[in-house]
């Protein structure tokens, strides 16, 4: 089942059109990376999801009804890129407030707050005030909040960006541990390495469009170049084939990319006939880094940012 | 409902339980009281005791007269000098007094000295304005009785002489009606409504802004619309608005109650005051219409410092160049205030206290000269429907500019670009 589908959105500002007709679905207990260039259209496209702006078109399916922001509220938990808290307020009352806001009973809220504070070890900060807490203590608080009232659907817009190795793990673990009890997460980032590392399913945006949409390793299966890596214990000095073409050599690594054609067979075969010693064999698949450079790399407002930058 | 609720309370209570509410609401007032009292106390303390030496050359001031005179005033002291005259001139600071004036033996009982009837005072030291007021209080008097015995003026042919008619204003519709009281209590209802309408407003501007640079407001807009939010943080800082008027106007109901039953003692200046306009002003319907004009004005003025507080970042200058119209127009009524007193049946009195931008504060000016008769009711009532309808608007427009302004960061938007986020559709 879907928990959201987005179909045909659209939302034009004065100036651009932030977003242009992006259709995604997403299931149930996935975690989702929504990915993107700076300025793309992510962060619209995470505000009419989460209610905050109204689409000039389109629709919003959540758990297969119409979305209504006023009361599928609690069913969404938000961590925008900026980090947001009153500064002033107490940590445990804040917490309370904003759980209370999202539709929590008072009783239920407490609760809650409660156990999540005992299990990341945070049950000494309820007295004290945002401002006394570090930059990394202020991003788990922001974490805690969002996912405190277990809503159905969690958008976390860069959640690692300023944590520490050992909290960033701390929360990593956190969101795996919701995916696992059926929470579908939607992750804002771009941040390929972690993306490549959590997510199931990905989706590219790039100037207000959705440019590519699938798994992981559908994506890189669609964008790989049948690139393989051979080792042998001793490369031969000339290397002549119809079935690849040589791209590189390493030491006693090969990098062969296989013609139209022919399999990854035929490259063994030819080495097995020659009497080389193969140690290893191995796809080479793209990473999504590459990936994301190729297809943003090709538009021209990418284009006009890289000449400005250089 | 809910949501704005919690909203509400958060706002009020996070405002109310800080420090600087309970030092304004209690000890403001308090503060205020003790330096008004505390001044006048510490001035006549440390006033300066004159003691002037009077040398009489005509002969006509006696040491009766003298000291009948002297008892008019206690911090000042002629003393009439009748032997060693020279020396008392030459070296009177030494010999203990202040100064020392010379009646020239040309005084003449009928016309004093000369045409101008000029004296001087000699002294060592310069004194401040209207310090030997009470020396020249005392040689006139004794001029005055001077003249009397001369002219053969008794004490009763003397009461006959005062008698006088005073003439004072009656309404007949509002027997109590007292020009004088309204127009104290127009001032420190105009005033007070003006310090908070100013006051809460920039709270909420602020409120607002500091809820956008913090990013805590997109947080909090994916739980309620923007709406909820601001509507919840102008009605909670209302709320702690009124909260603070009613502690006062309980307080001084307090002390009415207090020194209605209490001993003359307690009647000091500002006591007797209170007690005068508890008579002569209607308290519930002022008190009343003042709630009405507190909320209806502070809904008008706070919506739109929210509006501008939503479309600032950091830098507080930005605030304010923006707000700085909307503060115009509070100033604006406040000046209206003088001219309203003057006349409050006047077409500009009747005008200010019917459009929103400036009833809060003339109306409440008016209402002390009376309802039904300076005020009629279908004026007040008027008025009313009037700031209903122009902060429902208010609150509108801001809702409009507040919802883009709150999620938009970088440069400061003009009032064109503002007034443009609110009308399109």
């Amino acid at each position: 089942m879907n928990i959201l589908e987005l179909h045909n959105l659209k939302k034009y500002f004065a100036t651009q059109k932030a977003v242009d007709d992006i259709s995604l679905e997403i299931g149930k207990g996935k975690i989702f990376g929504l990915l993107g260039p700076n300025g793309a259209g992510k962060t619209t496209l995470i505000r009419m999801i989460t209610g905050i702006f109204y689409p000039d078109a389109g629709e919003i399916i959540l758990k297969g009804k119409k979305f209504d922001p006023e009361n599928d509220a609690k069913y969404i938990g938000y961590m925008p890129e900026e980090r947001g808290l009153y500064k002033k307020m107490k940590i445990g009352e804040q917490a309370l407030y904003l759980a209370q806001l999202k539709g929590l009973g008072k009783q239920d809220a407490m609760h809650k707050i409660k156990e999540w504070f005992n299990r990341l070890e945070m049950e000494s900060w309820w007295n004290k005030k945002v401002e006394d807490l570090s930059k990394g203590m202020g991003q788990k608080l922001q974490f805690v909040i969002t996912v405190l009232h277990e809503p159905d659907l969690i958008i976390l817009d860069e959640p690692f960006s300023g944590l520490d190795p050992i909290n960033a793990n701390l929360i990593k673990d956190e969101i795996y541990r919701l995916a696992q009890n059926g929470t579908t997460i939607i992750f804002s980032t771009h941040r390929m390495e972690q993306v490549e590392e959590i997510c199931d399913h990905i989706a590219l945006v790039n100037k207000g469009k959705k440019i590519l949409d699938g798994t992981v390793a559908d994506v890189k299966q669609n964008f790989k170049e049948n690139l393989f890596s051979i080792q042998l214990e001793n490369i031969p000095t000339t290397i002549n084939a119809q079935s690849f073409n040589l791209i590189n050599t390493n030491k006693q690594e090969l990098i062969v990319k296989i013609n139209e054609g022919y399999k990854p067979n035929d490259v063994l075969n030819h080495f097995i006939t020659n009497g080389s010693n193969i140690i290893s064999f191995k796809e080479i698949l793209p990473s999504l880094n590459d990936i994301f450079i190729k297809l943003v790399e090709g538009t021209p407002s990418a284009r006009q940012f890289q000449v400005m930058d250089n | 409902m809910k949501k704005i609720f919690l909203i509400i309370q958060r706002e009020f209570l996070t405002r109310v339980r800080k420090k600087t509410f309970i030092i304004g609401t209690i000890l403001f007032p308090l503060l205020y009281l003790a330096l008004i009292f505390g001044t006048g106390y510490i001035a006549d303390k440390t006033k300066n005791n004159l003691n002037i030496a009077l040398i009489d050359k005509s002969g006509l001031f006696t040491e009766q007269l003298v000291t009948k005179n002297n008892l008019t005033d206690t911090l000042t002291k002629l003393s009439l000098i009748k032997t060693n005259t020279e020396n008392v001139l030459k070296n009177y600071d030494s010999l203990g007094y202040n100064g020392v004036i010379q009646i020239p033996a040309t005084f003449n009982w009928r016309t004093g000295i000369d045409s101008v009837n000029k004296l001087e005072v000699y002294t060592k030291k310069t004194y401040g304005i209207g310090a030997f007021d009470a020396i020249q209080k005392k040689v006139n008097g004794m001029w005055q009785q001077i003249k009397k015995d001369s002219l053969g003026i008794d004490a009763s042919k003397q009461s006959i002489m005062d008698a006088s008619i005073s003439i004072t204003q009656q309404n007949e519709k509002q027997k109590n009606a007292n020009a004088g009281t309204a127009s104290i209590i127009g001032y420190v209802c105009g005033f007070l409504m003006y310090l908070i309408l100013l006051l809460y407003g920039s709270q909420v501007m602020m409120g607002v802004t500091e809820e956008k640079t913090n990013r805590i407001a997109e947080v909090v807009v994916s739980s309620v619309k923007p709406f909820q939010l601001m509507i919840g943080k102008i009605v909670g800082i209302g709320m702690v608005a009124l909260t603070q008027f009613l502690i006062w106007i309980g307080c001084i109901f307090l002390i009415y109650n207090l020194t209605k039953t209490g001993n003359g003692s307690a009647a000091s200046g500002i006591v007797g005051q209170v007690q005068t306009v508890f008579t002569s002003v209607n308290i519930p319907l002022t008190v009343g219409c003042f709630i009405f004009y507190l909320l209806g004005g502070f809904f008008f003025y706070s919506s739109l410092y929210a509006a501008i507080g939503s479309a600032i970042n950091e830098d507080m200058r930005e605030a304010q160049s923006l707000s700085f119209p909307i503060t115009m127009l509070v100033i604006f009524s406040i000046a209206l205030m003088t001219p309203v007193i003057k006349d409050p049946n006047s077409t500009l009195a009747f005008w200010a206290s019917i459009i929103p931008i400036s009833s809060p504060i003339v109306m409440m000016v008016r209402i002390p000269f009376g309802v039904p008769n300076t005020v009629p009711w279908w004026q007040l009532g008027l008025s009313m429907a009037l700031l209903i309808a122009g902060f429902i608007f208010t609150t509108w427009f801001a809702a409009r500019i507040y919802r883009t302004g709150i999620l938009m960061y970088g440069k400061k938007p003009s009032w064109k670009e503002m007034i443009k986020w609110a009308f399109r559709k």
